[in-house]
């Protein structure tokens, strides 16, 4: 049965082989407008557009200047969990992550004494080691992402609270809070920037490099890469640095926006970034998915959490409703891969 | 026998795309008869015990069970009429006790309103069905703690508790070592006692000669022959297997050169044992032997893919190391693998995308970005080269025939340049037409000077494609043969040659060590 499926996907596909390069490139705007990440930019925009004519203040430049950075933020985060969900995997330590790069950071310039500049490297390489330590355990011994970022998401957090005594490490330098604070011309939230930054090189790497195509081929089908000559293990470990490389950042963008690095920062941001990719069109799978669908998927929660602020819904109910919107996501994307 | 058939098929067909699996063939089976089913791989074996326990249904023809005609459309009725397959891939619960697993979904009850399951009547009922059988089983054992044996009896247990007329079993010996062989025939032949018919397939011939009573040989979807057990000899039942002329081979005499790729002593953790041979350039060594026989195994450990315990592999002379499959593209060995839906492809990817896997470092600027372009030229080349039927470069892989999925692969390993390629079972579920063009391309390649080591349970590619044959049986090499010196009956006797039928199976079949 397969065979006959396959031979009629050749035949339906061998009629649209004779059409030219302005046809591909009508189909590729087509594809492009009826895909799930389409869709989910237009929720974004109604989102916008219902929460401006509920609260006129919404959609004032200063209150965007707080939900863009909102969205920066979690985006950071949810590019870099992207990362081991498209080799199949997942990075469950995010949110202690989160937690551990402001408190790090805050602890190497206020405890140590170091400057701003080698606290953040120093915190970058701790992250580097920690994804390390991930992919290690995830390749070399064959264990799920799922449960060696579960430990790490334990450890980090006690970790932080031994290291704090449970109290947060204020009174951060201005030239470090200029990271969470900052304009770039007064109207740019230097988060933003950042993200833009992460979000380029990741689009980039994913999209156009030999690295980033074997990143996809590791999450489609890691034995077919593996005999293919594709080092696997070293994409694998790649990802899962990233993933953590990139939850620090995060941590040290909230530490210099509260100038406070907080012990209890970052609680549950894993389920918000894991919840941005789903949204976006990442498969728990692995390998399908991509940066912009991401970017859309931050963009949604981040938009959904800034009107229930400003509609004044009751903080508590918050989680709910984002739970809820992931529900929708979730169903509808398994409805229309059991389509397929 | 003179009493009437317990099952009657006659004049069954089966096709598949491409395929004619069965054609015409009858089949019967009295009460309490043992029947062994042989054949080739690809003979219609396993087709024909499918279309029995209503996994496929026929295209065309009768079948008749105990006088009436019946239409078997899936597992269900055939289970109705006590027909009951034991698969190679036993389906018990390995978390279940012995006891739990025979009663599954059917359990004594106690009080019923609660659900209550009544253990103790179970245990007893269970013990007694073992006993009756002659097998004597803990029956509070877990299933995934017993022997692949234990397990396999005790599917027959639950089988033969449900009322089974029929019992179909597909290579039931394959997993087992000589004294657990034993002990499944003498339940074999326990159960004809006691009037159940059991149908068995199996490749060795020496125990179907043991125990069946009468022997049906398949060859090409056709009913090859009878033998009743006084007249059946191996030497008559290869004859049958293999009795049928070559098939169009189109191979070209290569001039054979120098030696690329030599394996000496090769053994390994998956059962290979002492292999040592040398493929020359431009020629093709076919790798003969059945399914288990450790051919597959051999290949993993040249490219890497299992870990070798012993051997040295030499690449035009030179030794060469190599620890993981990167290494083996590096060192110049492709490799078009039995499975290429698991092993080959990503599926999901698309045509040139899977073309060039093994070769984007190679066409990558110094910031990794993937020069498409050359990506495009290069696909495109292979693509004319091996005439593979697609609509686009960026057609998804997942939508091409099974043929032409064939050929991405082999796209792939040639994008490459390799000096040497294995081919393991390359035509396998491809139709007949891609399977000819396929064989050309192969002589093509070996004529370029590419040393070809071939895989092929199919006896007439593996006559007609090879300049030279190798034979295995359990993980070592048991026969060499050159073209012109081929002889079907000497490369079967050589993979049925089961030198040590004690010595410990091959690893993959699961075998424990425990009581019975």
């Amino acid at each position: 049965m397969m065979e006959k499926i396959a031979r009629k996907a050749d035949g339906d596909s061998a009629d649209n082989g004779q059409t030219g390069p302005m046809d591909t490139l009508r189909q590729t705007v087509r594809r492009a407008f009826t895909s799930p990440q389409f869709i989910l930019l237009c929720v974004v925009i109604i989102l916008l557009i219902i929460g401006g004519v509920i609260n006129p203040r919404f959609l004032a430049v200063n209150n965007m200047k707080i939900v863009t950075r909102d969205i920066a933020i979690l985006a950071i985060a949810a590019i870099g969990v992207g990362f081991p969900i498209l080799t199949g995997g997942i990075d469950l330590s995010v949110g202690s992550i989160v937690g551990l790069g402001g408190v790090m950071v805050a602890y190497f310039m206020m405890n140590l004494g170091l400057p701003v500049w080698l606290s953040i490297i120093l915190t970058l390489v701790l992250g580097a080691l920690i994804g390390l330590v991930h992919g290690l355990f995830v390749t070399k011994l064959k264990m799920h992402g799922f449960l060696i970022t579960l430990v790490t998401l334990g450890l980090a957090r006690g970790f932080i609270l031994v290291l704090t005594n449970a109290f947060p490490i204020t009174g951060l330098p201005r030239e470090f809070a200029v990271i969470g604070q900052g304009y770039v011309g007064n109207l740019i939230p230097i988060p933003l920037v950042i993200c833009a930054v992460i979000a380029a090189l990741s689009f980039y790497l994913l999209r156009y490099t030999y690295i980033g195509r074997q990143v996809y081929a590791t999450g489609s089908n890691r034995e077919a890469a593996r005999l293919s000559g594709v080092k696997v293990d070293a994409r694998i470990i790649l990802c899962y640095i990233i993933s953590v490389m990139c939850a620090s950042t995060v941590g040290m963008i909230q530490a210099a926006r509260l100038s406070i690095g907080h012990p209890a920062a970052g609680e549950g941001y894993e389920l918000l970034a894991i919840a941005a990719c789903i949204l976006g069109g990442v498969s728990l799978m692995g390998g399908e998915g991509g940066i912009i669908g991401i970017l859309i998927g931050a963009a949604l929660i981040g938009t959904v959490q800034n009107e229930m602020v400003m509609l004044n819904i009751n903080p508590y109910w918050h989680k709910i409703v984002i739970s809820l919107v992931l529900l929708v996501a979730i169903t509808l994307d398994y409805a229309r891969r059991r389509r397929e | 026998m003179e009493q009437a058939p317990l099952l009657k098929m006659e004049k069954i067909s089966k096709r598949f795309p491409g395929v004619q699996a069965l054609e015409q063939v009858d089949f019967e089976i009295y009460p309490g008869e043992i029947v062994g089913l042989l054949g080739e791989n690809g003979a219609g074996k396993s087709t024909l015990l499918k279309i029995l326990s209503g996994v496929y249904m026929k295209d065309e023809g009768d079948i008749w069970f105990r006088g009436e005609q019946v239409d078997i459309r899936n597992p269900n009725m055939a289970q109705e009429h006590g027909i009951v397959t034991i698969y190679q891939e036993l389906a018990l619960i390995p978390h279940l006790s012995v006891s739990e697993n025979i009663f599954l979904n059917r359990e004594p009850r106690r009080l019923p309103i609660l659900g209550l399951v009544d253990f103790r009547k179970m245990r007893r009922q269970a013990e007694a069905i073992l006993a009756d059988l002659g097998v004597y089983l803990p029956v509070n054992r877990l299933v995934k703690d017993l022997t692949v044996a234990s397990q396999q009896m005790v599917e027959i247990a639950k089988a033969i508790s449900r009322n089974t007329n029929l019992l179909l079993m597909d290579e039931p010996t394959s997993a087992l070592s000589s004294k657990e062989v034993e002990a499944l025939f003498m339940l074999m032949r326990r159960l004809a006692e006691k009037g159940v018919s059991v149908v068995f397939v199996s490749h060795r011939l020496e125990e179907v000669l043991r125990v069946a009573d009468r022997m049906i040989i398949m060859r090409d979807g056709h009913r090859a022959g009878t033998l009743s057990a006084a007249e059946a000899t191996e030497g008559k039942i290869i004859q049958l297997m293999v009795g049928r002329e070559v098939g169009l081979f189109p191979k070209e005499e290569v001039a054979i050169g120098a030696p690329v790729l030599e394996v000496r002593d090769l053994s390994g953790e998956n059962g290979v044992r002492n292999v040592s041979f040398t493929v020359h350039r431009g020629e093709i060594v076919g790798l003969a032997g059945l399914i288990g026989a450790g051919r597959t195994e051999v290949v993993r450990l040249i490219c890497g893919a299992d870990r070798r315990r012993s051997g040295v592999i030499l690449i035009d002379g030179q030794e060469v190391k190599i620890l993981s499959p990167a290494d083996a593209v590096l060192h110049g060995i492709g490799w078009v693998p039995e499975d290429r839906k698991q092993h080959g492809l990503i599926l999901n990817m698309d045509v040139k995308q899977n073309t060039t896997l093994p070769i984007l470092s190679r066409i990558s600027n110094r910031l990794g970005k993937v020069s498409l372009k050359n990506e495009k030229k290069i696909t495109q080349g292979y693509v004319e080269a091996l005439s593979i039927a697609t609509p686009n470069l960026s057609q998804t892989v997942n939508y091409l025939s099974g043929g032409n999925q064939q050929k991405v692969v082999l796209a792939k390993w040639l994008s490459t340049k390799p000096k040497i390629l294995i081919m393991d079972e390359p035509t396998r579920g491809i139709d007949v037409g891609a399977k000819a063009e396929f064989h050309a391309l192969m002589s093509q390649l070996a004529g370029q000077g590419i040393g070809i080591l071939m895989i092929s349970s199919e006896m007439p590619e593996i006559m007609g494609m090879s300049d030279r044959v190798i034979v295995m049986c359990q993980g070592r090499i048991t026969g060499e043969f050159k073209r012109g010196h081929l002889s079907q009956i000497e490369i079967m006797t050589s993979a049925t040659k089961f030198l040590d039928m004690n010595a410990a199976p091959m690893p993959g079949s699961n075998v424990g060590v425990g009581p019975i």
